[in-house]
């Protein structure tokens, strides 16, 4: 068959990234163009900057990418976008961008849902992934257990109530004074402090449920935190840091290991900027190689909003001829099922 | 010559396929849809009704802002996609000069206002210019201030204190007919919808005038007069700071 050459573009937050993918796992070229400097002095994405940030880096960034994969649109076998979820004015840039490239260059269209872009990160680091496979997709704004029967055939089993379990790592570093981005802050921080030194709660909500809760434990630290003040102690973020991980990380291994037991799976793969935690990641290792069952995690750039991903999940798209019409809108709340 | 406007910083997505300054096909669409579902549906009827190929493109020329943020950079990126397929140059210019255009030949003051939200406008005063020559290429409106986001009343206080007669445009000039005739009184012409809202032939006029004067293209950026909220915040934080040292 012949090789299938898709360009993946993602704007949905702050990054503005294109690559060229071969074959939905081979990388021919990875561009990201990232706000994080730009965001940090407000404490957080601005959405109106992220927006601003894109339409400027645009062009740019799908330049660069096809320059480094020496191919020109008329290499292109597809163009893949990401339409939601994210921040609509930002999805607004790379769709109408895309959409204007792949129709001047008289490639198929293809809309890609973030989260499942996330997911597909992994086909990019691991090419023979077997289904069904069950997925843990955690980032800042989802938290997710997903089971994959095949391509483009999967189900929620598992979604949070309230916070997401990045956001949770967000709040918590900001009340901790660790800045933003906070998941990387609260891992960076933890690595000096004991896990075992506060006891936060664990929420797993009925005996049965799948679903997530993180509003309870950020809360929890927080309340830890003021009662210490009014007595006049200061608490060592590093043993906060450390517990607060663990307790997140345990609700999500916790979780995983359920849907196994109801869902018997041949592999299980991370997704998300929260998958980059090295806690998460040896703890779903351990656990997952004492049942057998594959184990798959996109190295830390490919864990990232990135370009890759949504070239990957373009790929199998393509392969089922399932494109988007002219009239794709950005989607900013779009869920997976 | 042949060119491509496109138009998105209103309500109203405008297209307009043109040859040399004079148009050919012309797209407008005032509906609830976004630009985003409008936009390349309608550009690919117009080619298909005008029988013009992508590749007959010349130039590509888009509506830069001032106007809706989103919209401005819908513009672009399409306009932008598109050039960077079909290898060819970009031309921007304002929402205001575009509008301009619909004071063909008028003896007053041309006004453009575009509701720019938050009780403003963004707008600016321009003089139709009939050229030395007298030949038509040398015909059009001539900007006389920057453009800018003004307070409605206070805009037109100033117009009205400096005498002259004006024309107004733009898709404000509906809503503020009232406000504006209770200011200005007969010294103002109010332009009715059909006339006052984005037209494809208006950006096309106003594109080839540009490409006139400089026959060359240009990365178009976006022009938003205005920062954003969060800009704007963190400024008077930093200033409040400086102060307070
Ligand atoms: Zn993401």
């Amino acid at each position: 068959m012949k090789d299938v050459y898709i360009l993946g573009i993602e704007t949905s937050c702050d990054e503005t990234s294109a690559a060229v993918v071969r074959n939905g796992r081979e990388i021919l070229s990875h561009i990201i163009s990232s706000q994080v400097r730009t965001h940090q002095k407000y404490g957080g994405v601005v959405p109106e900057i992220a927006s601003r940030e894109h339409s400027l880096h645009f062009e740019g960034v799908v330049q660069s990418a096809l320059e480094e994969a020496g191919l020109g649109f008329d290499g292109l076998d597809g163009i893949a976008v990401t339409y939601g979820p994210g921040l609509v004015g930002s999805l607004l840039v790379g769709v109408a961008g895309a959409k204007a490239l792949a129709y001047a260059a008289r490639v198929p269209f293809i809309g890609i849902n973030h989260l499942e872009g996330h997911i597909y990160a992994n086909f990019l680091e691991e090419p023979d992934l077997k289904f069904p496979l069950l997925a843990l997709l955690v980032s800042g704004g989802h938290t997710n257990l997903i089971l994959f029967e095949g391509h483009g055939d999967f189900k929620v089993l598992g979604r949070t109530r309230d916070d997401a379990a990045g956001e949770a790592l967000d709040k918590v570093a900001r009340t901790l004074g660790l800045g933003y981005p906070g998941g990387p802050q609260i891992q960076k921080a933890a690595a000096g402090g004991n896990a075992a030194a506060f006891d936060f709660p664990r929420a797993m909500l009925e005996p049965q449920s799948l679903d997530f809760s993180f509003s309870g434990m950020k809360s929890a630290v927080l309340n830890t935190l003021n009662s210490a003040r009014m007595k006049g102690i200061t608490l060592p973020v590093p043993d906060l840091a450390a517990s607060f991980q663990q307790a997140v990380v345990d609700v999500l291994v916790r979780k995983t290991l359920m849907a196994l037991e109801r869902n018997p799976v041949t592999s299980v793969v991370l997704a998300g900027g929260v998958a980059a935690n090295t806690l998460l990641r040896q703890s779903l290792q351990g656990e997952l190689k004492q049942r057998n069952i594959s184990f798959v995690y996109p190295k830390p750039l490919l864990c990232t909003d990135n370009g890759a991903m949504i070239a990957a999940a373009g790929y199998y798209h393509f392969l089922q001829g399932n494109f988007a019409p002219w009239t794709l809108n950005a989607v900013p709340g779009l869920s997976l099922a | 010559m042949k060119y491509l406007t496109l138009d998105t910083t209103t309500k109203v997505t405008a297209l307009s396929l043109a040859e040399d300054g004079k148009a050919v096909a012309e797209g407008f669409l005032h509906t609830s849809k976004t630009h985003s579902e409008r936009l390349i549906p309608m550009l690919d009827q117009l080619l298909h009704a005008a029988a013009w190929e992508l590749e007959d493109l010349d130039l590509i020329g888009v509506v830069r802002g001032p106007g809706s943020f989103t919209g401005i950079r819908i513009g672009i990126a399409t306009a932008q996609g598109l050039a960077q397929v079909l290898k060819i140059p970009q031309l921007g210019v304002l929402s205001l000069d575009a509008l301009a255009w619909a004071g063909y030949g008028r003896v007053e003051e041309i006004v453009p206002i575009l509701d720019a939200r938050k009780n403003e406008w963004y707008s600016a005063r321009y003089r139709w210019q009939d050229g030395l020559d007298g030949q038509d290429e040398r015909k059009g409106p001539l900007c006389l201030t920057e453009a800018c986001a003004v307070n409605p009343e206070a805009w037109l206080n100033r117009l009205k204190e400096m005498g002259g007669t004006y024309l107004f445009v733009g898709d404000a000039a509906g809503k503020a007919q009232e406000l504006i005739r209770e200011t200005l009184g007969s010294k103002a012409t109010v332009l009715p919808e059909y006339q006052s809202l984005p037209r494809g032939a208006y950006a096309a006029r106003a594109v080839w005038q540009k490409w006139q004067e400089q026959r060359d293209g240009e990365k178009p950026e976006p022009y938003y007069i205005r920062l954003s909220e969060a800009e704007v915040n963190w400024r008077k934080k930093e200033e409040a700071r400086r102060l307070s040292q």
